[in-house]
């Protein structure tokens, strides 16, 4: 569904991505594990238009997406939960949530899926009225993941959804995910920093560290999570040396 | 009393036309991050547009003379499609650039305008009637009120609330709200970047023509410069008001305008001639002890 090829991304002489290769299948889970600054963020970014690579390709059910307009990549069905919340705080829960479908003016459905999700994020549903800044924070990580899915994606990213949240909230948040995943056909890429959780809820993972992928394979195989850890933290000799090695 | 209330109306009058400008500034300031100095330019095309093009002394009308309706809907024509142009000329170019780029960008703008005009229309200022019959004076028992006051109170308070309801309860909006909140997110939902530019830029093209309209209703003369004090007092206001908020650029327009108007109406006559030093000292208290202004906005936050 989406194929991404030797990926590079520099913010002026900094490297933030450099050859990534990343695939993911319809109606997969997968998880991006990275220390923070491994440039988790900026692939997410790169995916849905928000930041121009150096290099390298994007393809998204077959079609090349890099160097799209993020509006258009949104059309694309590609949807971004952004690290770090992003509600539009002076508007209303109302108007946040429809905000995807006032913009690709496709009003069939929205009402219905409103409803949907409201069934989902009950919370939001009572504070329907009130600007979406005044909401808890677990209420904001609930009302941005509904209004992604407003837009009817069929890839959602999802980036650090657990930063900054009460690990009870983080389940529901999962949970939630995992359920839309099975009843919408949703495809998932969901960036992480517990390898717990993502040992939990993902089918494959890949691990980042300095902008590089440095490990990746199926959940299962991973289950110990001793290669993880070396990748993560850099205690694998194989993968430093692949660092090392790396122009 | 009846002096107290003179000076009330007065106010209103010059606060409704610092907002509107304000409004027309703060637009652009919200969505873009452009400290638009070009905006007076814009103002100054409105009302060089209502006459024929030429260098003579002499202003002789040419849209200046069709029925009211027609004259408003060219003029505003006009200015927006000079609004959209300075945008796609200029800065649809650097987008991406800092804020002070932008401003540097809208004076080389600001300045293209103002020499456009010199060339076309020449240096000399010009007198021009319009609506001559606004300067009558209703009578309220002692109380004298220009009807061009009444008008322009009432202009405002229209486009003020056509451009509330156009960002509360339409589509497009709710998505320029949410873009001058935070552009990246609007776009990642697919709201269109350019588009809702387009229309900030038309927006405060449509500010800029009934500004424009009222000032040389107003004032009755054509000069290269007329819309710049304009400008510099609703850049004032918007800076009172608090940057990036629509409510606030208002608010600051009046509050500039009765600060301006109250000190020339009380100050002793001697200290009149420097009403504006009083002015922009009170807006350097302001910066001072509020410096996110009257009304602060959250959505200050750079955009990365």
């Amino acid at each position: 569904m989406l194929e991404i090829k030797g990926l590079a991304v520099s913010y002026g002489a900094t490297t933030a991505l450099a050859g990534v290769a990343l695939h993911v299948e319809a109606q997969e889970a997968v998880c991006v594990v990275g220390p923070n600054g491994a440039g988790k963020s900026t692939l997410m970014a790169a995916i849905a238009g928000g930041v121009s690579p150096r290099a390298g390709s994007i393809t998204y059910e077959g079609k090349p997406i890099l160097g799209m307009r993020p509006e258009n990549i949104a059309r694309q069905g590609i949807s971004l939960v952004p690290e770090g919340r992003h509600v539009f705080g002076t508007l209303t829960v109302e108007e946040n949530l429809f905000i995807g479908t006032y913009a690709m003016a496709d009003r069939r459905h929205a009402a219905a899926d409103a409803e949907m999700l409201l069934g989902y994020f009950p919370r939001l549903k009572e504070r329907w009225r009130q600007p979406a800044g005044r909401l808890s924070g677990g209420e904001q990580q609930m009302l941005v993941i509904a209004r992604a899915l407003m837009t009817r994606p069929r890839l959602l990213l999802v980036d650090e959804p657990s930063l900054g949240l009460a690990p009870k909230i983080v389940d529901t948040v999962y949970e939630t995910l995992l359920s839309l995943r099975r009843e919408r056909q949703l495809t998932l890429l969901i960036n992480e920093q517990s390898s717990e959780r993502m040992l939990r809820f993902s089918d494959r993972i890949y691990v980042i560290r300095n902008g590089r992928i440095l490990l990746h394979g199926r959940t299962e195989e991973l289950r110990d999570g001793e290669a993880i850890a070396r990748a993560y933290f850099g205690f694998d000799d194989k993968a430093d040396a692949a660092l090392e090695a790396a122009p | 009393m009846i002096n107290l209330i003179q000076t009330l109306i007065d106010a209103l009058a010059l606060g409704s036309l610092y907002a509107l400008a304000a409004l027309g500034i703060g637009l652009l300031f919200g969505i873009l991050r452009l400290i638009n100095f070009s905006y007076g330019d814009l103002i100054t095309l409105g009302a060089y547009a209502l006459i024929v093009p030429s260098a003579d002394a002499v202003a002789n009308m040419f849209i200046g003379n069709w029925p009211a309706a027609l004259m408003i809907v060219a003029v505003c024509l006009i200015v927006v499609i000079a609004a959209l142009l300075s945008d796609a000329l200029v800065f649809s170019h650097i987008r991406r650039a800092e804020p002070s780029t932008l401003m540097i960008a809208s004076f080389a703008v600001s300045y293209v305008i103002q020499n456009g005009i010199l060339m076309v229309y020449g240096a000399r200022p010009k007198s021009a009637n319009l609506w001559s019959d606004l300067s009558y004076q209703i009578t309220f028992g002692e109380l004298h009120i220009p009807l061009l006051q009444i008008v322009t109170i009432a202009a405002t308070l229209v486009l003020m609330a056509g451009l509330t309801l156009l960002l509360k309860r339409t589509s497009l909006g709710i998505q320029m709200r949410a873009a001058a909140e935070d552009f990246k997110m609007a776009r990642y939902l697919g709201v269109r970047g350019n588009m809702v530019i387009g229309l900030a830029f038309a927006l405060s093209g449509v500010l800029a023509a009934v500004a424009a309209l009222l000032l040389l209703t107003q004032t009755g003369s054509l000069s290269q410069t007329m819309g710049t004090p304009l400008m510099l007092f609703a850049f004032i206001a918007t800076v009172v008001g608090g940057m990036g908020s629509l409510l606030g650029a208002a608010a600051g327009g009046f509050a500039v305008a009765f600060a301006s108007v109250f000190l020339q109406a009380y100050l002793p006559e001697e200290f009149r001639p420097f009403r504006d030093s009083f002015v922009f000292a009170i807006v350097i208290l302001m910066l001072l002890f509020r410096p996110s202004g009257l009304i602060p906005t959250k959505a200050l936050v750079e955009r990365v």
